[in-house]
């Protein structure tokens, strides 16, 4: 037990949490902005792992770790086509083109892996800043300090990038235009609609949004992991639609969740590593992060009333 | 459905760009091998040993450099080319493709994972003329045409402990679900790494079989708590690979040869060469005897080998020392339980 | 004179079977209030509609300032400066007033919002108009008659120069109503053209410049308030002499048969709806509950109904307890109920209209024939009943749904009135109902009255209690806050205490 309470200890945990988050947040805020327009998009998962594999297998024949996100980025986008059509045109059920979506993304990624690559090969994992090619020096003496430089800067592009959206995220949400209009669609398309807004085109862009970032999301994951495997993300794109909507919508709660289910995992597997979780506990332990962050979140964001149109197909009449 | 419609016109495509894959390397008996380093891992398609039409269900990838890889490789080594369904860790996919193969009129279904045993039990007295294989388990369960098998990986474990503890004081396990042969594995690789003079090594288990980034977080965390050396089970384990690359730890394997992973940081693998097993298994039944009996992979038969990482530069006395360790455990004057 | 605002031009649509629009031609002038009057499906809405660029007419033309204008869409319509003030109000509750005002229209800034310049004009338009308004606060926020307001601002917003409200008081308390005609008042000052929607016959004489009256899609009246009257504009709605208030006779209360005392009740999100009410209810008399909708009014309701438990206080019927009765004790002792919500708690829809006559006593001997339906006696008890209060239905075995609401509510007041009750509530009991059934309603509900029943008359529409009830209480906030008899009631007193400040 004191093991665990040395300072230094505390912190590998918390940079751990940090990381292990970042996956979860960019697809629970790419979600949020879609959730707000009124599209819930259960297919988060299976683009995540779509765009996992899309940036594996491309660090792995290209070595490039930007051609990589920027691949995720490019998957994410055409899955947003293609869920945008069947939901905001063709006024298809949310619920199942999403499932549907997560089966495609789910079976392909594996079938494409399978083919292309077989048995999984570690790539290179996306750099810390200390190793970013050519700046890399300029951090070098920010990590050495002390406590803080674990804690901050010993992470790669994506993990700030993640953070760094969260106020972009609500600043898109509240201070723009487009945010506006995606907040009123998602309330009430009549009301958007009656005033030239088009409900069609402003949802399709939030789904774009959200596709992208679930493509990154799973890009950044199997960067971060480096490897890439069957359904490699094992369910994150469902627990950040649930972090969504424990987070109520709000992109500083969905951090928050996201954080916090990165913490408790990483402090409980902490704690089996260090004993002060008992040996045959561990599936009790494994139960934990959802339930501790699913309470916390009902206790704290609980003014949380959904978009009220939220899976609600538009059509005028 | 339109997605499955573009699901085939993908599938389609990338299977006739399809690239073979070509297969090298020898066929080794025994219960330790030396791998030489920068040779292929593949395993060479044997002489086929049967006429008889066998089918795999299986609950991870085949290539998973794992427990379901290590059939298939155990296969290949028979000469047998299986029909396969693979990645249905959910139970009911698996009993479906089961009984499917079954109604298909294949001669010999290999149920490949603990979880089926359920299934099993309902589908095998309805073809009494297909023989079961399923594993891992120690008994058949009462049924006439189920054979059963599993691994003593508790014996490997103990070897690859023995080894770790002669590299590391401290040692880190990453385990998936507290169950079957992974506890086997880790219990002994933590009774061999005490026996030579480590402390406890420090195990977790993060609950699932596939989560990679439970073992990735669990392999960091033992590494910021300073182990000198990782092990860890399961096709998961892949995460924990990268991070003893990562942090320059040595690894040790089981199931598969994680060479695949890792090259340089390999030390030795307990591979399941479950193909001693299901040869005698596949005369019973040749001679028709469809089942009724467990048997198990040790050192001894040689269903459990060691494969060391030609590699690895491993101190010779190291290895002298194993090898001894092993030779006890076959003459059974070491017991790993 | 300048060319009028608006002018539709002999406009005709058809719908599949129907013909909503025959030939109507109307015009507005600037700065006049043109009402558009008529029963529901009239085709006041279908002409709005086609004037909002959601439908296409079939023949007919539009001129907006003596030009032909073609409207393909709202935006369309907004663009050629005609507002439109919906019934539901198109507002997004989560956005503030000045959101839902920018709605739509481009920014100054480019992707940013421009929401402090938005205010900066709402402001000066809440002040040259008189519609007080804080831009910066939700709309969930706001009472109905501010979000109303903001509907208004959102036309004005967008230099609207026609303004069509579409039964813009049906959600209004009296006093909003004032203040709404003071707002329109000043908007025709300012040479604003209206278009106002309304069957509140007061209303239209007190406000209007200019009325027009529709019966089935076609033009039946086009007068001026100085030209009719009440009566007359009622005559044309329905095509023939309507009585507007029943003749009552004058007779004495009987005893006391409904008595409610400190009857206290929980609402929907357990907050008190009906706090500590007292009320007696005499034979031979129509108690009047007057009040905006959302007072407790229907919790009261459903309480003595026996559908919500008391929380505290008692209800009496004769000599009956019925604080803990359950609907069928309440009914054993004479209690008939009209429910507010006619198609969720008054009938079933996809019923027959003889299933739902008979919905109550469906195990009466009557019915039965060794314990199974004896179907004659049903058919000749119900289309009895049918006859009798007027129902316009195909057949009994037609689906209740696809009948009018007027038709609908005389199917559950037949049921409720089969059994004789001693007490009737009757919530809302003409609400949305056209004028020819609201009629036969009230007259039923006079029946009743002089045959003994103690009626309890639910109802948001003042004239419609000031024309029937003895006496009238009014709810507030789950209190009954005033009452008076009718004689001494007026109109002003009672907008005021429903308000809360009487």
């Amino acid at each position: 037990m004191s093991q665990f309470f040395t300072l230094s200890v505390l912190i590998a945990t918390l940079a751990t949490a940090i990381k292990f988050a970042v996956p979860y947040l960019l697809a629970a805020l790419g979600e949020t902005i879609g959730q707000r327009s009124g599209v819930l998009n259960l297919g988060v998962d299976g683009i995540m792992l779509l765009g996992a594999f899309g940036a594996y297998y491309t660090v792995l024949e290209t070595d490039s770790h930007l051609l990589g996100l920027i691949v995720g980025i490019a998957i994410g986008l055409i899955m947003g086509v293609l869920y945008a059509v069947v939901t905001v045109f063709l006024h298809a059920q949310q619920g199942i083109s999403g499932i549907g979506i997560f089966l495609f993304g789910l079976g392909f990624s594996d079938l494409l892996f399978q083919e292309l690559v077989g048995t999984t090969k570690p790539v290179k994992p996306l750099p810390t800043l200390d190793k970013l090619p050519g700046v890399g020096g300029i951090f070098e003496p920010l990590i050495e300090i002390e406590y803080l430089g674990p804690l901050l800067f010993d992470h790669n592009l994506m993990t700030y990038t993640a953070f760094l959206l969260v106020p972009a995220v609500t600043w898109l949400l509240n201070k723009t235009t487009f945010g506006m209009n995606v907040r009123a669609v998602g309330e009430n398309p009549q009301a958007a609609d009656s005033l030239g807004v088009s409900v069609a085109r402003t949802r399709f862009i939030a789904i774009m949004f959200g596709c992208v970032l679930a493509g990154l999301a799973g890009a950044t994951l199997a960067l971060q992991l480096a490897v890439f495997q069957h359904n490699l993300t094992n369910g994150i794109g469902f627990i950040a639609v649930a972090l969504v909507y424990f987070g109520a919508w709000q992109p500083r709660w969905v951090m928050a969740g996201a954080l916090l289910y990165g913490l408790v995992t990483a402090t409980r597997l902490r704690w089996q590593s260090l004993d002060i979780i008992p040996q045959g506990a561990s599936d009790i332990a494994a139960m934990t992060p959802a339930i501790i962050t699913i309470l916390a979140l009902v206790l704290l964001a609980r003014r949380a009333r959904g978009p009220a149109a939220l899976t609600k197909p538009f059509t005028r009449h | 459905m339109r997605l499955t419609k573009l699901l085939k016109l993908f599938s389609m495509i990338f299977a006739i760009a399809l690239v073979a894959a070509a297969c090298g390397g020898d066929d080794d008996a025994g219960s330790v091998t030396t791998s030489e380093c920068g040779s292929d891992l593949g395993v060479a398609m044997g002489d086929s040993v049967t006429d008889l039409s066998v089918a795999l269900v299986a609950p991870s990838a085949k290539d998973d450099v794992a427990f379901t890889q290590s059939m298939v490789d155990s296969l290949k080594r028979l000469g047998i080319d299986p029909q396969i369904t693979d990645g249905t860790f959910v139970v009911e996919e698996a009993a479906a493709a089961i009984r499917g193969y079954a109604e298909d009129g294949v001669n010999i279904v290999i149920a490949h994972g603990t979880q089926y045993g359920g299934s099993l039990a309902e589908i095998a007295p309805d073809f009494p003329e297909t023989s079961f294989i399923w594993g891992t388990a120690t008994d058949t369960q009462g049924l006439a045409n189920v054979f059963a098998y599993y691994p003593e990986a508790d014996q490997g474990g103990y070897v690859n402990g023995y080894i770790a503890a002669a590299l590391a004081g401290d040692i880190g396990i990453v385990g998936p679900v507290e169950a079957g042969d992974a506890v086997a594995y880790i219990e002994g690789f933590a009774m061999g790494a005490q026996a030579n003079g480590a402390s406890a090594p420090s195990i977790v288990y993060t609950g699932s079989f596939s989560d990679v980034a439970l073992a990735t977080t669990t392999a960091q965390a033992h590494a910021d708590n300073g182990v000198g050396a990782l092990t860890g089970t399961s096709q998961s384990a892949v995460g924990a690979v990268t991070v003893a690359t990562a942090n320059d730890l040595p690894w040790f394997g089981t199931q598969s040869n994680t060479e695949a992973w890792s090259s340089d940081l390999t030390v030795a693998s307990q591979v399941y060469h479950w193909d001693i097993v299901l040869s005698d298994m596949i005369e019973q039944i040749e001679g028709g005897t469809l089942g009724g009996e467990a048997m198990s992979l040790t050192l001894e038969n040689g269903g459990l080998v060691m494969e060391f990482n030609g590699c690895y530069d491993l101190d010779s006395d190291i290895r002298d020392g194993a090898e001894s360790i092993i030779a006890d455990i076959i003459a059974g004057d070491i017991t790993t339980k | 004179m300048s060319a009028p605002v608006l002018q539709m031009r002999n406009i005709t649509k058809t719908f599949p079977g129907v013909l909503a629009n025959d030939d109507v031609s109307f015009d507005v002038h600037a700065g006049e209030v043109h009402t558009l009057l008529g029963e529901n499906g009239a085709g006041k809405s279908t002409l709005m509609k086609i004037l909002f660029g959601l439908y296409q007419q079939d023949s007919g033309q539009i001129l907006l300032r003596g030009e032909t204008a073609d409207i393909t869409s709202p935006t369309d319509a907004i663009e050629k400066r005609v507002g439109m003030v919906h019934q539901h109000f198109m507002l997004v509750p989560t956005l503030t007033v000045a959101e839902n005002v920018a709605l739509g229209l481009p920014s100054d800034r480019g992707l940013r919002t421009d929401l402090d310049a938005v205010s900066k004009r709402i402001l000066s338009i809440s002040e040259q108009y008189g519609l007080q308004v804080d831009p910066d606060v939700e709309i969930w926020k706001l009472s109905v008659g501010e979000r109303q307001r903001v509907e208004i601002i959102k036309a004005l917003y967008r230099d609207a120069e026609l303004l069509v409200l579409d039964e813009p008081t049906a959600v209004l308390t009296p006093q909003e109503v004032d203040d709404l005609f003071v707002i329109l008042r000043q908007m025709t000052a300012n040479n604003t053209g209206i278009i106002f929607i309304s069957h509140k016959l007061h209303e239209v004489m007190e406000l209007s410049d200019r009325i027009t009256v529709l019966r089935n899609g076609r033009v039946t009246g086009d007068t001026t308030p100085a030209e009719t009257s009440r009566q007359q504009l009622a005559d044309m709605m329905v095509g023939r002499e309507v009585k507007l208030a029943p003749d009552k006779p004058v007779q004495d209360l009987g005893l006391v048969r409904l008595k409610l005392r400190g009857v206290t009740v929980k609402g929907d999100r357990g907050t008190i709806a009906v706090d500590n009410v007292d009320l007696d209810v005499h034979a031979g008399e129509i108690l009047g509950i007057a009040g905006v909708s959302g007072n407790g009014q229907r919790e009261l309701a459903e309480t003595i109904a026996g559908l919500r438990p008391a929380e505290g206080g008692s209800v009496q019927l004769d000599s009956t307890d019925l604080s803990k009765a359950n609907p069928k004790q309440s009914r054993a002792a004479g209690l008939s109920y009209v429910p507010e919500e006619r198609m969720k708690d008054g009938a079933v829809g996809e019923f027959d209209v003889s299933e739902n006559l008979l919905l109550i006593n469906h195990g009466d001997k009557r019915f039965l024939r060794r314990g199974l339906f004896n179907f004659d006696a049903i058919r000749t008890h119900c289309q009895k009943m049918v006859d009798d209060f007027a129902v316009k239905t195909p057949s009994l075995t037609t689906p209740t749904s696809s009948l009018s609401g007027g038709n609908i509510q005389k199917v559950i007041m037949a049921r409720e009135l089969e059994s004789s009750p001693a007490v009737l509530v009757a919530a809302q009991p003409t609400r949305g109902v056209d004028i020819g059934a609201a009629e036969y309603i009230h007259s039923q509900l006079v029946v009743q009255r002089s045959n003994g029943v103690a009626i309890v008359m639910i109802s948001e529409d003042l004239d419609e209690v000031l024309g029937l009830a003895d006496r009238i209480a009014v709810m507030f906030e789950g209190r009954i806050v005033k009452i008076v008899d009718r004689e001494n009631a007026t109109k002003k007193d009672l907008g005021l205490a429903m308000a809360g400040a009487g």
